[in-house]
This record gives structure tokens, C-alpha cells and sequence, in this order.
């Protein structure tokens, strides 16, 4: 999902054009962002699918008003997130908390201790039902950095505020995960812990 | 006092870098297909009829196709028929010169070209051969009527570098192909002063290039003249041979259209 802006260019001035094929190959590239993201404001698969379809529709008919050369990823990402903010309803942030899933372990993990990979995972999910009760704003912007990798410049634009505030917000969220996190957590020996 | 069992925001941040690639997201659905569908099928084409009598909005228009229907009127008078057809030599065409500025329709109306089908289906249901030019290939999608005699078929091109879209059908090129001389009445063509009409031959069969400003068209749907749809059309290049009548419209030039042309009867 990394960037790549001199492709998203050139597909985006051919789907300009009318190319829809270009289009597609872009809604390819996307799609998996686009669902997570909307996912991470949803908390909820069918929605955050409605939402993400959505999105690439309406970002295709706005292309016109889409600044040539500017990019395509954080303002894909802003469509996406109006989209899925519209379909979210108390409901839903209910069964949020209640469809928490068990985070997947990676095959990294199997090099560990079954009590090392445990004790991971269990942070893990600590982490991901901490990170599903903080404000969306707080979780948006951890998300767009350290999941789904934007720069400073790419979030500035995704989140529409100005370029010198970025850092700030990013670490007033991670200040309030943390506090968020239950009081006696540790960091595990294997989740990050360790350097390098 | 610092607590130095405390997680850090270095700590933190790698955890959750970590956590990223391990987040319990559902599955990602396919989305491509889906969006791919609404985005070609929003301009080209809606399964529904433009229904003039019922939608108040468009009984504006019923002048403007009456002015077209009065010609098609015509053609049940022989002695008219022959003059027209004498005159205006593509057979299931009527063109019809008017002094004022034409009315202006929506620039997206529907097209309603048929059946959306396959290039095999397409020609089972049709009563000649279909052409497919070679200039661009198979079209990307293929439609049918089959309740007018001999039945029509249309070709759709999506734009593409050196074909641009075109406003009125959201299309790159539509052709469609038909037995002329099986539907004396099948379209009309209204052309207002901004539009230039030009007689011409193509591949050595008669035909006219109808050019500039958007022209109006009205075509019948169901063969008995009580189902029409009107649109305004772009650049079009009509002509006849043997029997089957040929249309391309586009936004391309006359030299360009002609290209297109070359690679069908």
C-alpha cells in the first residue's frame, strides 16, 4: 500500500479523461485502504464496504475538480472517511466493542515462546480495543500514520487541517492511547519491545 | 517521578507499527467490479424509457418531437416518401433542416440502446450481419433491440487517448447499425442552425456527415412509433449499404469518423 504518486498521476489523468480502465486500476491499488479506513470510523464490515464503494464512485464523478497533479491518496482518503461518517450510527460503535476479534498472530511470531507470543497477542488486543475507544479523530490519525503509512504532508491533506499541526495532534493522540491504556499494562518482550 | 515500567511514546509508536499489519480488519471486499459497473453504466445507458407524457418537466420537449414526427408523418405519403428518400438517400433516416435554434435537452438523457448482451447473442438477434471496425476493435459493451424488424444493434466505446468523451452519451463512440430499408421511419434528425449537414460518400455508398453544434435524435423503440427516445447527438456519420444502415457518433472529426468508417461495409 505504499505510495506511489508518479502512477496515481498518470491513471488519474487518464480516468479524467474517461479511461475507465485507469480508474479500475486505481480502485485496485486503494480498495484495501479504502475499506480500512472506513473501517476504522465504521467499526463495522458492511458498512465500511458501502462506504468505501461509495467513495470511489463519487471521488470518480469529482475528478474534474481534482487538481491535476495533486495526490491521490489522502484525498481519496477524505472522501472515504465522509463516507463512512455518514453511515455511522451509535449502533454500531456498540458492536464495535462486541465483534472485537482476536488479533491474527503473524508467522514471525511462531519463532517465539508460546508464552512470549501469548502475552503479544494479548497486548495486541489491548491495543485494538484501547485504540476503538478513543475519539475518531485520535484514531484516525494514529491509523493514517502508523498503519497505513501517510507522511506528515499526505495526513495535513487526508485530515484537511494545516501542515505544522500534525505532529502536535499525532502525539496529543498517542498521549491520550496511552493514558486510555489500562494503569498496570506493560510492554510484552516480544511486541516492540526490544530494538532494531 | 517518571515510572520507568511506564511504556513510552517510542514504545508505544512501534507497538503500534506493529500491531498494523496484524489489525483484525474483515476481508477486504472486491470493490474494483463493483465500482467499475456504476461508473460505466451511470453515463451509457438506464433500463428505463424517457417517458414524455408522464414527467411534466419533459412536455417542453413534445413540441420539439413533433416537429421530428411530422417528417417521419411524411414518409406515409408515397409521393413525399420518394422525394425525401430521393433526397435524403440513407434509407431509415430523416433529416430535417430547422430555421431556429432547437430546443436544448438534458445533456445526459437516457439512451436507452436495448439489451445490454454479448457479440454472439447481438448477432442471433439480428437480421444482418453485425460490423465491428477494425479502427477500434471490440466495442466495450454491446446492446440489442430486437422489437423493430431485421433488429439494431449498438456498439459502445468507452473514451480513450484520441477519443474523447462525448457529453451526450458518455460514450468515446456508439455505433449503431440497422435494416434501413426495413424501418423507413426508425430515426429522426433534427438539425438546427449551428450544425452543418454535409452529403457525402462513404466507402462509395451515399451518406451524410452531421457535424457541430449537438443535433437532436429521436428513435423508435419498439417499431410502432409509440415508444421514442430523444437526445441531442454529437458529430455523426450515417450511411447505407446494402440495406443496413450505419451510424457513428463521436466527438471526432470528419477525417477521423471516416477512418472508423473504412474498416465497416
Amino acid at each position: 500500500m505504499e505510495g506511489r504518486p508518479l502512477d496515481d498521476i498518470a491513471l488519474v489523468e487518464r480516468a479524467k479523461n474517461g479511461d475507465v480502465n485507469a480508474y479500475e486500476a486505481l480502485v485496485q491499488h486503494y480498495q484495501e485502504l479504502a475499506f480500512r479506513v472506513a473501517y476504522q470510523v465504521t467499526g463495522n464490515a458492511a458498512d465500511a464496504e458501502d462506504a468505501a464503494q461509495e467513495a470511489f464512485v463519487n471521488a470518480y464523478y469529482a475528478l474534474g475538480r481534482f487538481r491535476s497533479g495533486a495526490p491521490f491518496k489522502p484525498w481519496l482518503c477524505r472522501i472515504v472517511v465522509n463516507e463512512a461518517r455518514n453511515r455511522r450510527t451509535s449502533a454500531q460503535r456498540r458492536t464495535v466493542l462486541a465483534e472485537r476479534a482476536l488479533v491474527a498472530q503473524s508467522s514471525g511470531d511462531s519463532a517465539q515462546s508460546p508464552e512470549d507470543a501469548a502475552e503479544a497477542n494479548e497486548f495486541r488486543s489491548i491495543l485494538v480495543a484501547t485504540l476503538q475507544r478513543l475519539k475518531e479523530d485520535d484514531r484516525l490519525i494514529l491509523a493514517y500514520r502508523l498503519f497505513f503509512d501517510l507522511s506528515e504532508a499526505e495526513m495535513a491533506d487526508a485530515l484537511n487541517v494545516p501542515n505544522g499541526t500534525v505532529k502536535s495532534r499525532l502525539s496529543r493522540a498517542l498521549g491520550r492511547l496511552r493514558a486510555a491504556l489500562p494503569a498496570d499494562i506493560r510492554m510484552p518482550s516480544a511486541a516492540g519491545a526490544s530494538d532494531g | 517521578m517518571a515510572d520507568p515500567t511506564r511504556i513510552t511514546d517510542v514504545q508505544l509508536e512501534r507497538a503500534l507499527r506493529d500491531l498494523g499489519p496484524r489489525y483484525p480488519y474483515p476481508p477486504t471486499p472486491n470493490l474494483s467490479i463493483r465500482v467499475r459497473g456504476r461508473i460505466t453504466a451511470q453515463p451509457i445507458v438506464r433500463p428505463r424509457r424517457l417517458d414524455l407524457w408522464r414527467d411534466p418537466r419533459r412536455l417542453a420537449l413534445v413540441a420539439a418531437v413533433l416537429l421530428v414526427l411530422l417528417g417521419a408523418a411524411a414518409l406515409a405519403n408515397p409521393t413525399t416518401r420518394d422525394a425525401i428518400a430521393h433526397f435524403f438517400h440513407v434509407q431509415g433516416v430523416i433529416v430535417s433542416r430547422q430555421p431556429s435554434p432547437l430546443p436544448s435537452l438534458p445533456s445526459i438523457t437516457p439512451l436507452d440502446l436495448g439489451r445490454r448482451t454479448t457479440m454472439a447473442d447481438a448477432q442471433s438477434a439480428v437480421k444482418f450481419k453485425i460490423a465491428v471496425p477494425a479502427e477500434l476493435g471490440d466495442p466495450d459493451a454491446v446492446y440489442v433491440v430486437s422489437s423493430i424488424p431485421g433488429g439494431e444493434v449498438a456498439l459502445a466505446y468507452t473514451p480513450r487517448p484520441g477519443i474523447p468523451l462525448v457529453k451526450q452519451t458518455g460514450l468515446g463512440v456508439l455505433i449503431t447499425e440497422f435494416r434501413g430499408d426495413l424501418n423507413p421511419g426508425f430515426m429522426g434528425k433534427s438539425v438546427g442552425p449551428g450544425t452543418t449537414l454535409e452529403e457525402t460518400s462513404v466507402n462509395g455508398d451515399p451518406g451524410w456527415w452531421i457535424a457541430g453544434e449537438p443535433h437532436m435524435i429521436y428513435v423508435e423503440v419498439n417499431g410502432q412509433g409509440q415508444q421514442v427516445t430523444l437526445r441531442m447527438a454529437a458529430n455523426t456519420l450515417i450511411w447505407e449499404h446494402g440495406g443496413v444502415t450505419y451510424r457513428i457518433e463521436s466527438g471526432l472529426s470528419k477525417a477521423e469518423a471516416f477512418r472508423i468508417a473504412a474498416g465497416l461495409p
